[in-house]
């Protein structure tokens, strides 16, 4: 089984190919195909380089089948890539990335890129964007924003004022006492990596100015998991970065009712089609 | 010797794929050959899980160890199956006869008891999401773990019953489990217990950590002569 509109290869890179990434390429690039932006996937948390179910190895896939070229990766430390020792996480990072700019610029030559994924991806694309000149589009899945002025009020009316969430704790208490009493306090792993390490304030400002200045592009989606620890009303986003010119090269989008990791298969279909007509701009502009 | 590790299904493959990687990498050390591969319609392969069956998948496996066997240069080969991967490795090509061992993580015990699960598991996926309205809750509903998948794959998974391990003669199999009491549905078969929390009942993709314990048992398990 093999797909005709694109080729996959996996790329091992870095020092003695210490990292795995997997670059999709269009079978038939389009003529402006030089000109078009690579997108990169970062890792999503802990989770390897496909994605949740599955979810970078669709949008690569559609986003091939468009003329775009990705690159799925595996940062240090996390699915087939080797960890780094005595580095910070973001030194970390930022070292996957001279390593996977330079894989990249090997293997195509001149760069523009889009650089992003889900959760900590997109915090990482915003540290990295503001240094790294070729990064002309970030795509941002659940970035963590700043609360904004109304934040602890509009999240205290929707925790204290809405009966669901009396009702939803009446179910838990029922459902709990019908739990046996040695199941109740079962072992959950812990998984060393997963550090808080977001970005400031400075940094989100930086990131988005750096992108305006390059003439590119952000796309932002805020979830059901942001609207439970940071982010509760559209447009907050903007709010808080306070860049000018925001909505002519942002586009910022809050789905509630969407899970952070896309659960649901028609979930993960909508966010590829947002995906696909925000890169479109990129084929258009 | 060749290793071809048979990943699980949906969560499971996503929670298991770091405790799988250091296992191959220990392995390795050993002086193995370990493959690690991907069905069609998971992880890196091509192919939709709306589009493929378990006939595929089970060939898969089989083109797995041809594969391994040609770039090893091996003579022999070991499957690991991981849950409902050990249904479809006991169910390959060559199981019966050409595998030398078939070892299995926590294995499923039939393919209509593992959909029951994804079912419950989806269940509670939708009960996460509050805002769905009735028909797209109604759509979600039809999926299992968060994936669709077609009607030939249901049927054929229903149909993987304990036949599939008691097809195999009890000497080729060593169940490796990770509950005090596992209900492998064939008597005479060699059990080692690792006592580790998998919480295979879990909803969610998150990797579990590799634990020693089990990594040793099933290293003995691999490499045994």
């Amino acid at each position: 089984m093999s797909d005709h509109a694109l080729t996959e290869e996996p790329l091992h890179f870095g020092e003695g190919g210490r990292m795995l990434g997997i670059l999709t390429l269009p079978a038939a690039p389009p003529g402006n195909a030089r000109e078009l932006p690579v997108f990169v996937f970062l890792s999503a948390g802990i989770l390897h380089r496909v994605g949740p179910r599955r979810l970078y190895v669709h949008l690569a896939r559609e986003l091939a089948r468009m003329g775009f070229s990705s690159l799925r990766v595996d940062l240090a430390g996390v699915g087939d890539s080797t960890p780094r020792s005595g580095l910070t996480t973001e030194q970390s990072v930022r070292a996957d990335y001279q390593e996977i700019v330079s894989v990249l610029e090997s293997r195509l030559g001149r760069l523009s890129l889009v650089v992003g994924g889900l959760c900590s991806a997109a915090d990482n694309a915003i540290k990295l964007a503001p240094a790294d000149q070729r990064v002309t589009g970030m795509f941002l899945l659940d970035m963590v924003c700043l609360s904004d002025d109304r934040f602890a009020v509009r999240a205290f009316i929707a925790r204290y004022l809405t009966p669901a969430r009396y009702i939803a704790w009446l179910m838990r208490r029922i459902k709990a006492a019908s739990v046996p009493f040695r199941d109740r306090f079962k072992r959950v792993d812990l998984f060393p990596l997963r550090l808080p390490d977001i970005p400031s304030r400075e940094q989100i400002r930086a990131a988005f100015e750096a992108i305006r200045e390059r003439d590119g592009r952000v796309l932002s989606v805020f979830t059901q998991y942001a609207l439970h620890n940071y982010y509760n009303r559209p447009g907050q986003l903007a709010r808080v970065a306070r860049v000018d010119g925001y909505q002519r090269f942002c586009t910022e989008l809050y789905w509630p009712e969407v899970e952070h990791t896309y659960e649901l298969d028609a979930h993960r279909r909508r966010l590829i089609e947002e995906v696909k007509r925000w890169a479109a701009g990129y084929i258009h502009s | 010797m060749l290793t071809v590790i048979c990943p699980p299904l949906f969560f499971d493959y996503m929670r298991t794929q770091i405790t799988l990687r250091r296992l191959a990498i220990s392995l390795a050390e050993c002086g193995q050959h370990v493959l690690r591969f991907d069905y069609r319609g998971t992880g890196d392969s091509f192919g939709e899980l709306g589009e493929v069956t378990v006939s595929d998948w089970v060939e898969d496996i089989a083109l797995a160890v041809r594969e391994g066997l040609g770039i090893s240069g091996s003579q022999k080969v070991r499957l690991l199956g991981v849950r409902a991967g050990a249904l479809l490795a006991c169910r390959s090509p060559g199981a019966v006869s050409d595998i030398q061992r078939l070892v299995l993580w926590d294995p499923v015990s039939n393919g209509a008891a593992y959909l029951q699960e994804t079912r419950r598991v989806q269940a509670t996926l939708v009960r996460r999401h509050s805002r769905l309205s009735r028909d797209e809750r109604h759509q979600a509903m039809l999926e299992y773990a968060g994936h669709r998948i077609s009607g030939r794959m249901l049927d054929e998974f229903r149909l993987l019953d304990a036949s599939a391990y008691s097809s195999i003669p009890n000497s080729k199999l060593q169940v490796v489990s990770t509950l005090p009491v596992n209900p492998f549905p064939v008597a005479g078969v060699s059990q080692i217990v690792a006592l580790v929390a998998c919480n295979w009942e879990m909803d969610t993709e998150e990797p579990m950590m590799p634990q020693s314990v089990l990594l040793e048992r099933l290293i003995v398990c691999l490499t045994m002569p």
